[in-house]
This record gives C-alpha cells, sequence and structure tokens, in this order.
C-alpha cells in the first residue's frame, strides 16, 4: 500500500533519508524512530507527497510519486489521515465543526457530515465536546479531535508526526490507546515519535533513522 | 452539489466578517468612489436628455434632391408629414428657395447663374411629447430614407454646443470610471490579499485534507465579490442621496430637476461585481 523504492531526500547539511526501500502493507501498525532532526517528518512528508524525492519512487495507494499530477494530490490526501503534535485544529471553529471539514472538502451533504462527524465523536469517546473550541479542551482532547478529524475520511492509513510530543504521560497513552483501536479496526497507522519508551513493548513494527538510513 | 456551494459560500461570508474592519473601509472606499461616477453619469443623462428636448424644439429643413421638381416635391412633403413624431410640413418650392437665397445672401440667383439650382424642400415641426423628451435620431432617420430627400438639417449651432461640452464631460466621466474601476481591482486584491494571510492556519489544514485549489479559493472569491457588491450598493443610496440634494437646491430657483437613473445603477452594481471578481481572482492567483 505504501512503498518507497530507492528514495532519498535529502537537505543542505546532509540531513534527510537515502536510498530508503521498503514496504507497508495495509493495516500494519508502524513506529518510526530517530531522535530529532533524523528525518521522521521528512518521511511522513513524502508519503503525503508535500515534498517529492530526488531519487527513486514513493507509491500510495495507486498513486506514485513520480508519475503524479499536481491535481491528483488532493485525492491522494484524501485516502490518508494526518495528525501532528501540535494538534492543526483551526481555533475559531467548535469540535463538529474542525471534525467535518474534511467531508466538506469531499463535498459530502450536510446530512451525512451530521451522521459521520456523531459517529466518530461517538468512537472516540468525546460526544459530550461536540460544541465546545479547542481552546476549552485540554491538550490531550484536541488531541483526540484532530485523530477524530484524521478519521473521519475513513482513511487507509493515518500519519502521525509525534502524536503524544506535546502531552503527559497519561494523555499520551489514551491517544496510542485510540490510535491501537483505530489499528484493530483495519486502518494502519504511521507514527513517528521519539518517546521510545512509551511504545517500545507494544508489538509494532518499527522502522528506525538512522543517519540517512531508513533500518526496519 | 448544492451543499457543497452553500458551504462555500457560508465560508466565504465568515472570511468577510472575519476581516471586517479592512472589509468595511474598502467596501466604503468603494461605494463613496464610485458614488461620483453614477451620481455624474446620472447628471449626463439628464443634460442628454435636455439635447434632446432642445433638438425637439427646433424646424427641421428638409432638402430634396436636384432632379426633383415641385410637383414630385409635394407629394414628399405629403409622405414626411405622415411620419409619426411630425406635426406639421410645409412645402419650399424651388422659386421659394430662391426667394429666400435672396433674403439671407441679398442677391438675385439668376442674377449668378442662368437656372435656378437650388432644390426644393420642406420645412418640419415636430410633434411635442408631454414630458417634452424626444428622440429625433430616428424620426431623422425615416426622413433621410425618403426616396429624394438628400439631406435633413436642424437647428445645430446651440445643440452642438451642448453636445461639445457634454461630450468633453462624458470623456471626463468614462476617464474617472476606468481609474475607479482600476482602483476597485488593486483594492479588493489587496483585500482579499490580507484575508488570506490572515487565514494561513485554515488554508494549511484544508491542503492537508485533501482540498482542490478551487475549493481553497473559491470562499475568497465570494468574499472579493460580495465586498463588490456591498460597495456598489453603498454608491446607490450616496449617489442617490447627490441627486435629492441637487434637486431640492434646483427647487429653489427652477423648475428642472434631475431624474433618478435606475439603469446607470443597475450597470454599475454589474460592472463593479465584475471587477471585484477580478480583483479576488488576482489575489488567489498571486497569493494562494
Ligand atoms: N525544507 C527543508 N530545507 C532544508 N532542510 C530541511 C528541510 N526540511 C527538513 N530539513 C532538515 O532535514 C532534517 C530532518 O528533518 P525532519 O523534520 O524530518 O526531522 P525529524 O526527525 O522530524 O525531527 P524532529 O524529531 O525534531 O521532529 C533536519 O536536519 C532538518 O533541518
Ligand atoms: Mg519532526
Amino acid at each position: 500500500m505504501i512503498s518507497f523504492k530507492n528514495v532519498s531526500c535529502t537537505f543542505e547539511g546532509g540531513a534527510g533519508i537515502e536510498n530508503a526501500t521498503f514496504d507497508i502493507e495495509p493495516g500494519e501498525f508502524v513506529c518510526i524512530i530517530g531522535p530529532t532532526g533524523a528525518g521522521k517528518t521528512t518521511f511522513l512528508k513524502l508519503i503525503y507527497m508535500d515534498i517529492f524525492p530526488e531519487e527513486g519512487t514513493v507509491g500510495v495507494d495507486k498513486y506514485r510519486s513520480d508519475k503524479i499530477k499536481k491535481r491528483s494530490i488532493p485525492m491522494l490526501r484524501r485516502r490518508v489521515g494526518m495528525v501532528f503534535q501540535d494538534f492543526e485544529l483551526l481555533k475559531d471553529r467548535s469540535v463538529f465543526d474542525n471534525i467535518a471539514i474534511p467531508l466538506h472538502v469531499q463535498g459530502v451533504g450536510m446530512k451525512m457530515v451530521k451522521d459521520e462527524v456523531e459517529n466518530v465523536l461517538e468512537r472516540l469517546g468525546i460526544s459530550d465536546r461536540r460544541d465546545h473550541l479547542p481552546s476549552q479542551l485540554s491538550g490531550g482532547e484536541q488531541q483526540i479531535v484532530s485523530l477524530a478529524r484524521a478519521l473521519v475520511k475513513d482513511p487507509l492509513v493515518i500519519l502521525a508526526d509525534e502524536p503524544t510530543g506535546n502531552l503527559d504521560p497519561a494523555a499520551s497513552l489514551k491517544v496510542i490507546e485510540l490510535l491501537e483501536e483505530i489499528n484493530r479496526d483495519g486502518t494502519a497507522v504511521l507514527m513517528a515519535t521519539h518517546n521510545f519508551s512509551l511504545v517500545k513493548d507494544r508489538g509494532y513494527r518499527f522502522m528506525q533513522i538512522v543517519d540517512g538510513e531508513v533500518q526496519t | 452539489m448544492i451543499d457543497r456551494f452553500l458551504y462555500l459560500v457560508s465560508e466565504g461570508i465568515r472570511s468577510l466578517w472575519r476581516t471586517k474592519t479592512t472589509a468595511l473601509a474598502t467596501i466604503s472606499a468603494i461605494g463613496i468612489a464610485a458614488s461620483f461616477v453614477v451620481f455624474s453619469a446620472v447628471v449626463g443623462e439628464n443634460i442628454s436628455g435636455i439635447i434632446q428636448i432642445a433638438r425637439g424644439q427646433y424646424e427641421f429643413q428638409v432638402f430634396f434632391s436636384k432632379d426633383v421638381d415641385n410637383i414630385r416635391a409635394a407629394e414628399l412633403v405629403d409622405q414626411i408629414g405622415a411620419i409619426e413624431g411630425i406635426m406639421s410640413a410645409s412645402l419650399i418650392t424651388k422659386e421659394e428657395a430662391a426667394d429666400i437665397f435672396q433674403r439671407e445672401f441679398g442677391e438675385n440667383i439668376f442674377d449668378l447663374l442662368e437656372e435656378n439650382p437650388l432644390p426644393p424642400g420642406s420645412v418640419l415641426k415636430l410633434r411635442q411629447p408631454k414630458d417634452g423628451r424626444i428622440d429625433v435620431n430616428p424620426i431623422i432617420k425615416q426622413i433621410e430614407l425618403v426616396e429624394g430627400v438628400d439631406e435633413v438639417r436642424y437647428q445645430e449651432r446651440l445643440i452642438s454646443l451642448i453636445e461639445r461640452y457634454y461630450e468633453g464631460f462624458f470623456a471626463a466621466v468614462t476617464a474617472l470610471a476606468a481609474a475607479i474601476l482600476f482602483g476597485t481591482v488593486i483594492l479588493i486584491s489587496n483585500t482579499i490579499r490580507l484575508s488570506i494571510y490572515a487565514r494561513r492556519d485554515l488554508i494549511r489544514i484544508l491542503k492537508l485534507v485533501g482540498a482542490t485549489d478551487r475549493f481553497v479559493r473559491f470562499p475568497f472569491m465570494i468574499e472579493g465579490i460580495l465586498e463588490g457588491f456591498f460597495g456598489s450598493l453603498v454608491a446607490a443610496a450616496v449617489s442617490y442621496g447627490f441627486v435629492e440634494g441637487s434637486n431640492y437646491f434646483l427647487s429653489l430657483f427652477t423648475q428642472y430637476r434631475l431624474v433618478w437613473q435606475f439603469q446607470i445603477v443597475a450597470l454599475l452594481v454589474g460592472v463593479i461585481v465584475f471587477f471585484s471578481f477580478v480583483g479576488s481572482m488576482r489575489a488567489v492567483r498571486k497569493f494562494l
């Protein structure tokens, strides 16, 4: 479902990813670890095609980095859910409206939007926060909202870039458990983190980025 | 489809509301600037109406071709007299034309030439409509179409004097309108640029969740178009105030009143909305 073939993407000063080749199958839970500046974010950006490799090709679903047209990139992103360290929620919109955005983008009708958002609120246990603004939520709750926004479009894979980076241990564990639950329902998860102790004994597939090399 | 359109329009309105201070400034600037154009155009339309009245009040002189004799001329006069809008038509025979020539120039035409070279003709008076407004051009056209008619003349001196001023005035208004439309494009495009900067977070998130460029741009287009639309409504209201004010002023010493020209306002709204669209387009193309 995701395949890297001899992918190199480097920046000045030698940082980045070099000659990476691997596959990620549907439904996998993969954890990307590595010290800060190792290239974890770069790795995820390659997948949602925010950046493109200098060499090699990245394939996601039916899209290939060397063939994709600019106007197909939005279509690819509709198949991929994204979660970030700093949540990236819109501060002036309610939880409901934030989660609804990906559906509106896809042109889903109002009634359907309501049903699906309520569904995912229920599923992640935050129905009672429906009409709150992000500023009225704890960090952990905000991250769950952003997880809901990623999940609502029923993606092939969720890309999570340090989703627990701004959270205390209890909230971190909660987010990890929700990601596992989502994964059990069949969605692949690709999570970048440097909090190794949090994830080490949970039976994930690990990928480590060391000096630009991706070790799996 | 409808749902998506409604969503995007509501996003546009939301965006307008978010930048309401800037939007208000833009709307007022467009409104006040454009109200001068509307007012000038209304005055222009009224002046052109006056020109028409002036034309209608004078006699027309019709000259027939040289090969028309007096008998044929009498027939032509009947034919012309039957044209809609003409009150009376009287015949000027070749001989009468020669008399007029002598009166005006003090010379007998037969002293200069063997034969009378002057064509017969006709003098017409127009029927005055109740409101005094009359468009003489179609009447002139009809007369000119009559076979045997060589030329139609009407009291041109005063009319063409007014018309010359009117043309200068018209050119000035056109230039002003062009400047304001150009200003509208720049102003709207700047306001939208500010709005785009204010919504960088929204734009980034939309792109991350798979919005097409069109989806991202649409609300900003709506925002710019609404600003232009409201601006032109302000222009309509302000210029209406100008017209009413002028009429009050006129009422102090004349019977004449400016007549409000609704079609000018409608035209203005359309044109400003179009140029706001251009301005918004410019902004989203450049800054998104
Ligand atoms: N657009 C860019 N231009 C130049 N260098 C870049 C760019 N993006 C990333 N880098 C460099 O590439 C390296 C990897 O960056 P990346 O953000 O992928 O690291 P990371 O593993 O996510 O780090 P962290 O754990 O701190 O988030 C860094 O040294 C960074 O400075
Ligand atoms: Mg990173």
